[in-house]
């Protein structure tokens, strides 16, 4: 394999000559690594498009239109409602999947752009030589792009090749999208698949660089516990809150601090990925929440300085600021905020036109210098803001929702129906009990307020309401660890693949959530105490800490962090979530000792028939989660979304009862045998949550479960169907392959079902859906 | 508020909207015709008001009509015992693939239905779900919601109303049916 030879010279001067800035790039090195290339390196669309298409055959899309028109180019708009096309001649189908492929491109750009600034930040700081050490406990660094591109990063250089794989792929796929290209739904579907693989590249990059070389906890069980919650921020103390996921501007925040001896003295504090990578970078750094958090704290009026990077922030959180009278601190070239440049200023001169209310924020590229202007604007700022009230008075509150004239454009505005209406009546009456209980279920995006036809600041009210609950916002949760140990999947690798582990649930994601994020509390404690491995990361890694049992204790506290049965494993940010497919890729190479390099199709297929693994992004929000979730499609692992996730505009369904989906290759023989429909969707939207944790177990029986391992699913799937539906599920016979396959606490009741439904026994075959993987032909 | 608006206000429809029926007596006719109806019956049915019986309601429909009913959640209990056999559960987003295929038999093996009549899903999902349906299965089928809020995506919706509006809206649906 080989790959481009890069050298860089800073500075070199010498009698003759002095070089500054100079790069050179040279043809290509030669890979030396003793595991044979296999069939794709770094593939194109279409050398991993008969894959897709084979999962595309079996899980079908199934469209939900989000909106009937075409307003993509000068054609339009174009009408697509039912059998027309437009002028461009798309149909509502390709038109569809051609939407999810564009949020897909956005999604995986976004990572991409991500780990390209880190990757560059930090051969800034460390060198291209640095190595990418894991620690002694993971010798495969880099799972998915030894998967992927067929090669083994050993330093930081490393993986800017691999990016510009990533870059270059993502903009063929996003061609596809331009008038006139792609015209095939199917097509348009495998593309999503390929850009969702893209994805988990550039976040594995991301995330393997930063935890290399930032001193984060490299794949440690025992990560420390942070403190999150806004009731821990200790408002005393000139408050610095970091919004966004890129770590480079709070390393420059960390480093001043400590550097300058502040530790202590200032609290520096995170909201959404951001705040997952301060605490892996500082032991001191404090969560304030997910994202759903940002208008929460800041309408408080506690931070003094505000500093945003990239993703997910809300847009308007500087007009916010100003409300409160903070300072706004912009760092990425992605997210200006219209700020002047202020990056080859002094410091102290940017600092003093920020207090003084000279500038309306700065945008600073330089991640140490916007420690140091962050740092010293808060320490001027607090003295002056401490008498600054941000939230209304309860005599205020009145006030305003006396204002309200009942014509429920709040309500209509609420994406989660909130009854909004109802609480201002009576809070009119002195009665807060009705906005306080709206606190739990309001996802703080403050479309009632600009619906207002009255002005009424209705979010301000809800949290004025609810400052007692906010206060007592304490909990603690596992820092993120990073990926997982090679001697952790060697010891899980046979119990999950033979099935007498149940299943990995991974819950991701946004926190979108319908009813409040009481509800992922309980699925991730149900499958706990079933015993299933449970990962989580980014937003829902957060949620999940948010909640305390009867003794004050959160699930962090409460499970321990291995990647074992039982176990909670806070693998970290959203970029983390690398470390979860990458889990999944090393328990075919470790375990089953299958080739990784450059081999995605195998290991992709031995995943699908093998891995009962099931993603659940339960306030799936993003672009970026479109994405994530389409990186694990491709490698056969199926994802449920929460209620809103249905506006991803098509799931990807199977159907059980079409017996011909079901066949797989017997490798042993090349016969091809019914497997039943293991797993049955690879992309749903669940309703409830009962739904989502019976769809879960379901979804996590496999083609190659041992007879014991599918008792134990299929007495996960109908005890959980009981417990919710209070029935036995009616496509059990479906499941059991031979009687040795039905739970035994449970057998006369499911082999009366199996006699009723005209039952056979099936064969168990060494399943694969790969021709090429036969070993020996009938 | 507008009767025959979104009611979710960003939920805009496409050129193709919801026939607005105000009129339960014409919107009984119209159900009398459905030679295979089927009711699909999402979590928030009970929710909608704490004083209407909405399982009682539906399962007298549905007699009236020979209705097959589908609930997609736990819901599923409260319809037990109840003293009507045609009651299923199926997830919501399975209903949809099926419902869609012109070709699946439906629950008794008899065929696809040729309405399905929606209450008590979230706004949104229900919108994403009949805009589903209105796109890929407008050839074999016509919907119908039942919520007290206007569905542009259905075939034929109520108007946004107030619950006790609702409440008199369906009695009388029943009661001329």
């Amino acid at each position: 394999m080989a790959r481009k030879l890069r050298i860089k010279i800073s500075e070199l001067e010498s009698g003759i000559a002095r070089i500054k800035g100079l790069e050179v790039s040279i043809g290509k090195i030669i890979e030396e690594w003793e595991e044979p290339e296999g069939p794709t390196p770094f593939p194109s669309l279409a050398d991993l498009r008969e894959w897709d298409l084979k999962l595309l055959n079996r899980y079908k899309p199934m469209y939900l239109p989000f909106c009937d028109l075409c307003c993509l180019c000068t054609f339009g708009k174009c009408d697509l409602s039912r059998d027309k096309r437009g002028a461009c001649g798309l149909d509502m189908a390709a038109q569809q999947s051609r939407i999810v492929l564009l949020a897909c491109c956005i999604g995986a750009a976004t990572h991409t752009g991500h780990a390209r600034e880190l990757v560059e930040f930090l051969i800034e700081r460390c060198g291209r030589e640095a190595p990418l050490d894991l620690g002694m406990d993971v010798r495969i660094e880099a799972p998915i792009t030894r998967l992927v591109c067929g090669i083994k990063p050993k330093t930081l250089g490393d993986l800017e090749d691999v990016l510009d794989y990533v870059e270059s792929q993502i903009v063929q796929m996003l061609a596809a999208t331009h008038t006139g290209q792609e015209g095939n739904n199917i097509d348009f579907e495998s593309k999503v698949f390929h850009v969702g693989m893209l994805d988990h590249v550039a976040m594995e990059v991301a995330d393997i660089a930063q935890t290399a070389l930032l001193g984060f906890p490299k794949a440690d069980p025992e990560a420390p516990l942070a403190e999150l919650g806004l009731g821990n921020i200790d408002i005393s103390k000139p408050v610095i809150l970091c919004i966004g996921h890129n770590i480079a501007p709070g390393t420059g925040i960390v480093d001043y601090i400590e550097k300058n001896g502040l530790s202590g003295l200032i609290e520096v504090c995170g909201l959404c990925c951001t705040a997952h990578e301060l605490t892996r970078y500082s032991r001191g750094a404090k969560i304030v929440g997910p994202i759903s958090w940002q208008l929460r704290f800041i309408r408080t009026g506690v931070p003094d300085v505000i500093v945003i990077d990239e993703q997910c922030i809300k847009t308007d959180v500087p007009l916010e600021a100003r409300r409160i009278r903070a300072v706004v601190i912009t760092t990425s070239d992605k997210n200006c905020q219209g700020f002047p440049d202020k990056t080859k200023e002094e410091p102290d001169k940017i600092v003093e036109e920020l207090v003084n209310g000279k500038i309306p924020g700065a945008f600073i590229r330089d991640p140490e210098k916007v420690g140091e202007v962050a740092v010293k604007a808060a320490l001027k700022l607090a003295p002056l803001r401490t008498k600054f009230k941000a939230l209304p008075s309860m005599e205020d509150v009145v006030e305003y929702a006396r204002k309200c004239r009942k014509c429920r454009e709040c309500e209509r505005a609420c994406p989660n129906n909130l009854p909004i209406s109802e609480a201002l009546t009576y809070a009119a009456k002195g009665d807060f009990s009705k906005l306080a209980e709206l606190y739990d279920y309001c996802i703080a995006c403050t479309r009632c307020e600009k619906a207002c036809p009255a002005g009424i600041p209705i979010f301000s009210l809800i949290a004025k309401a609810s400052e007692r609950k906010m206060k007592e916002e304490k909990f603690r949760i596992r820092v993120g660890r990073g990926p997982i140990q090679d001697t952790e999947i060697r010891e899980v690798g046979r119990p999950i693949v033979l099935g007498e582990i149940p299943g990995v649930i991974a819950f991701v994601g946004c926190a979108n959530y319908a009813e409040g994020g009481r509800e992922l509390v309980e699925m991730c404690e149900e499958f706990l105490k079933r015993r299933y491995i449970v990962v989580v990361s980014g937003c829902a890694a957060m949620t999940i800490g948010m909640y305390k049992n009867e003794e004050g204790k959160t699930l962090y506290e409460l499970y321990p962090g291995e990647f074992d049965a039982g176990c909670l494993v806070n693998v970290g940010s959203c970029v983390a979530n690398a470390h979860i497919s990458g889990a999944a890729i090393k328990i075919a190479s470790i375990f089953a000792k299958r080739r990784l390099r450059a081999n995605y199709k195998e290991i992709a297929d031995y995943i699908l028939n093998r891995v009962g693994a099931v993603g659940i992004a339960w306030g799936a929000m993003s672009q970026k989660a479109a994405s994530i979730a389409a990186g694990f499609w491709r490698l056969g692992i199926p994802v449920i979304v929460g209620p809103h996730g249905s506006k991803y505009r098509r799931m990807l369904l199977g159907r059980r009862e079409r017996e011909e989906d079901w066949y797989v290759y017997d490798a042993r023989t090349g016969k091809k045998v019914y497997v039943g429909p293991v797993p049955e969707h690879l992309f749903y939207a669940a309703e409830t949550k009962e739904e989502a944790m019976v769809m879960a177990a379901k979804l996590c029986m496999r083609a190659n479960d041992t007879t014991k391992g599918r008792a134990i699913k299929l007495t996960h799937y109908i005890d959980l169907h009981k417990k919710f539906f209070g029935r036995m599920p009616e496509d059990i016979h479906l499941f059991v392959r031979r009687e040795a396959d039905v739970p035994i606490t449970m057998k006369d009741e499911i082999l009366r079902v199996l006699k009723e439904k005209k039952w056979k026994e099936m064969e168990i075959p060494d399943p694969t859906l790969l021709e090429e993987m036969v070993r020996r032909r009938l | 508020m507008i009767r025959g608006e979104s009611w979710q206000k960003a939920e805009i429809p496409g050129p193709i909207k919801a026939f607005l029926f105000e009129d339960p007596k014409k919107l009984a006719v119209l159900i009398k015709r459905a030679k295979r109806p089927l009711f699909i019956v999402g979590y928030k049915a009970t929710k909608i008001s704490e004083e209407f019986n909405v399982i009682k309601y539906i399962i007298e429909l549905a007699r009236k009509i020979e209705a097959h009913i589908v609930v997609t959640g736990s819901l599923i209990r409260e319809f037990e015992n109840k003293g009507y056999s045609h009651i299923y559960l199926m997830p919501a987003m399975e209903v949809m693939d099926r419902l869609k295929d012109p070709n699946w038999p439906g629950f008794d093996g008899r065929g696809n239905y040729d309405l399905a009549i929606f209450i008590g899903f979230p706004y949104y999902y229900e919108w994403l779900m009949l805009n589903g349906l209105k796109h890929f299965a407008y050839r074999h089928l016509r919907t119908i919601s039942l919520d007290p809020y206007y569905q542009p995506n259905a075939t034929f919706s109520l108007p946004n109303m107030k619950i006790k509006e609702w409440v008199k809206f369906l009695d009388s649906l029943k009661n001329n049916v």
